[in-house]
């Protein structure tokens, strides 16, 4: 078997672990469990079904886009490229993991990518940088990451704005506010349920893998589609049989959350998400997220821990140029090997 | 009220019924005193075994329990659970007093004692009606809950001020008690200030639920 055949087969493996491991690590649904609404079992088949429907049938733009229109003209991955941004997105993860800081999947694929692609175009000649990406998208892909938080946490804040003044600064008993709360559990169930299809939708990093092997003529379009199907029957793999445990710990936590805060936060994260999956732009679901509780707080006017938020927005920037560079490294790596 | 028709009840009612309870219990415990005050002690030993009798608490505590078990409102379960634990503490209390002061038959040492201590068991009683007020407004009016909270917090200061004059004047009168007596007086004011001080800090947890749950436009 020749090598290029061997990579692929490890590609297509690290592909669908990655969906494995995106489902393995969906919070979305701690929400539901949480506020006890359904059995904890029926809510992850409810959780993964949706997330794994989403990656099948929504994924194409946000896949495409990783896995080929955000590289120049004329540019293709090579499976050295590929597996070189996958190491590198891994390693940066999994360095975020040990030290305790959340890191974006997605943002350490684009950042690997363009490490890869900017070594890609010094070392190998006849491409300049300058058009090596499609800067044009990658820019619209980096604007995304800071404007889908930012109307995150403004949507969270004029929609927490406008149910509470016509409808939950109205309650007055507990009885009442417990009789909404049922009705909005409910509304939390449809929210959950959309928040994890757009999930499953903007999930770039293990979709773009195949679309980037088909557009290289690894795979064959039919081949694609088929992993795309097996990727999503893998994120619900992942969520029934790992995520359980994420689910869990996160619910335990989350018993205090009123099912209506839990659904103006689902709600709003997954309109951002949905927007920028219809728009193909692969952005950070769980910064979209923080962004939708510091709206529904300052909505509340609750205290913001915003010395651990400026701790977090410099490692969401550091991230691209950190995983870039990693990402350059490993890919030189290769470069100077298969040279020798 | 049998058993079938508590079990009917939804928890909001099971914890105002349990109140209710509670407060008669208070009642009856101050009425004893009242009863103590005039050297009554049939009536008086009578209502402090009512207020120590808690069949039917044991009974209302476990059908409320089986229900909050079973309540899928996860967000205000703990707090329904904390109520009902508070009224209950504030009933064991009281049930704790009844049980010291059946131990002696005591005489008050002179009027002005009698009137101090009527002048508190007022104070207490009103704390001890706005305390059921409070409670019965968390399901349908958190705000009043919280105003009347407030309230309970300024009565419970009077009467701490009051039981502490008190206790002065018990420790600074002329002629020595018989210890008991000393002992006795010494309790039940103590004893009394200790349920002002519970249901003083069960009106700050009323208040804290009414600034948990409402939202402001």
């Amino acid at each position: 078997m020749e090598l290029t055949s061997i990579l692929v087969i490890i590609l297509i493996i690290m592909g669908l672990s990655l969906a494995f491991s995106i489902g393995a690590n969906d919070e979305t649904l701690s929400a539901l469990v949480g506020a006890n609404i359904t059995k904890f079992k029926i809510a992850l088949i409810i959780g993964g079904i949706a997330t794994g429907a989403g990656m099948i049938f929504l994924s194409g733009g946000v896949g495409k886009m990783v896995g080929e229109n955000i590289l120049g003209e004329g540019i293709e991955y090579t499976t050295f490229m590929l597996l070189s941004v996958l190491i590198s997105s891994i390693i940066w993860l999994i360095i975020g993991s040990f030290s305790g800081i959340p890191l974006s999947s997605t943002h350490s694929t684009i950042g690997s990518i363009f490490g890869v692609i900017i070594v890609f175009s010094l070392f190998q000649g006849d491409v300049d940088p300058t058009t090596a990406l499609n800067y044009e998208k990658l820019n619209s892909v980096v604007i995304s990451w800071f404007l889908s938080p930012l109307f995150g946490f403004l949507f969270t804040f004029i929609f927490f704005k406008i149910i509470s003044k016509f409808f939950l600064s109205r309650l007055k008993g507990m009885n009442q506010i417990e009789k909404s709360e049922k009705n909005f559990s409910w509304l939390l169930l449809i929210a959950v349920v959309f928040a994890e299809i757009w999930v499953g939708a903007n999930s770039a990093e293990c979709i773009g893998i195949f679309h980037a092997l088909c557009s290289n003529g690894s795979l064959t379009l039919a081949e694609k589609d088929f992993f795309v199907v097996i990727c999503g029957i893998f994120v619900f793999l992942g969520i029934f049989i790992a995520g359980r445990y994420v689910i869990k710990n996160l619910a335990s936590q989350m018993t205090d959350a009123r099912p209506c805060e839990s659904f103006i936060i689902q709600i709003s994260s997954s309109i951002i998400l949905m927007i920028c999956t219809l728009m193909s732009l692969p952005i950070s679901h769980s910064h979209v997220i923080v962004f939708c509780i510091l709206g529904l707080n300052a909505g509340q006017k609750r205290e913001v821990d915003y010395k651990g938020l400026g701790k977090m927005t410099i490692y969401w920037v550091l991230t691209f140029f950190i995983a870039g560079i990693l990402g350059g490294i490993i890919y030189f790596g290769f470069l100077s090997v298969s040279l020798i | 009220m049998p058993k079938k028709e508590l079990k009917k009840m939804k928890i909001d009612e099971i914890t105002q019924y349990f109140m209710n309870k509670t407060t008669k219990q208070n009642m009856k415990l101050i009425r004893a005193i009242d009863h103590l005050i005039i050297e009554n002690f049939e009536e008086f030993e009578k209502d402090l075994k009512y207020v120590i009798e808690n069949k039917k608490e044991e009974e209302i505590k476990r059908v409320f329990e089986s229900k909050i078990w079973k309540s899928k409102m996860m967000f205000s379960k703990a707090d329904r659970v904390l109520v009902f634990n508070r009224i209950n503490k504030i009933r064991d209390l009281g049930e704790i007093l009844a049980r010291k002061m059946l131990l002696y038959r005591v005489v008050f040492p002179d009027e002005q004692f009698k009137n101090n201590i009527k002048e508190i068991l007022e104070l207490l009683k009103t704390v001890f009606l706005d305390l059921a007020s409070a409670v019965k407004s968390i399901g349908k009016d958190l705000e009043h809950s919280y105003e009347v909270s407030q309230k309970i917090k300024n009565e419970h200061l009077d009467l701490r001020n009051k039981a502490w004059e008190l206790l002065s004047n018990l420790y600074n009168y002329e002629m020595d008690f018989i210890s008991r007596t000393f002992l006795y007086l010494k309790d039940l004011i103590e004893g009394i200030v200790f349920l002002a001080d519970e249901a003083e800090n069960f009106a700050g947890y009323l208040q804290f639920l009414a600034t948990k749950y409402l939202i402001f436009e």
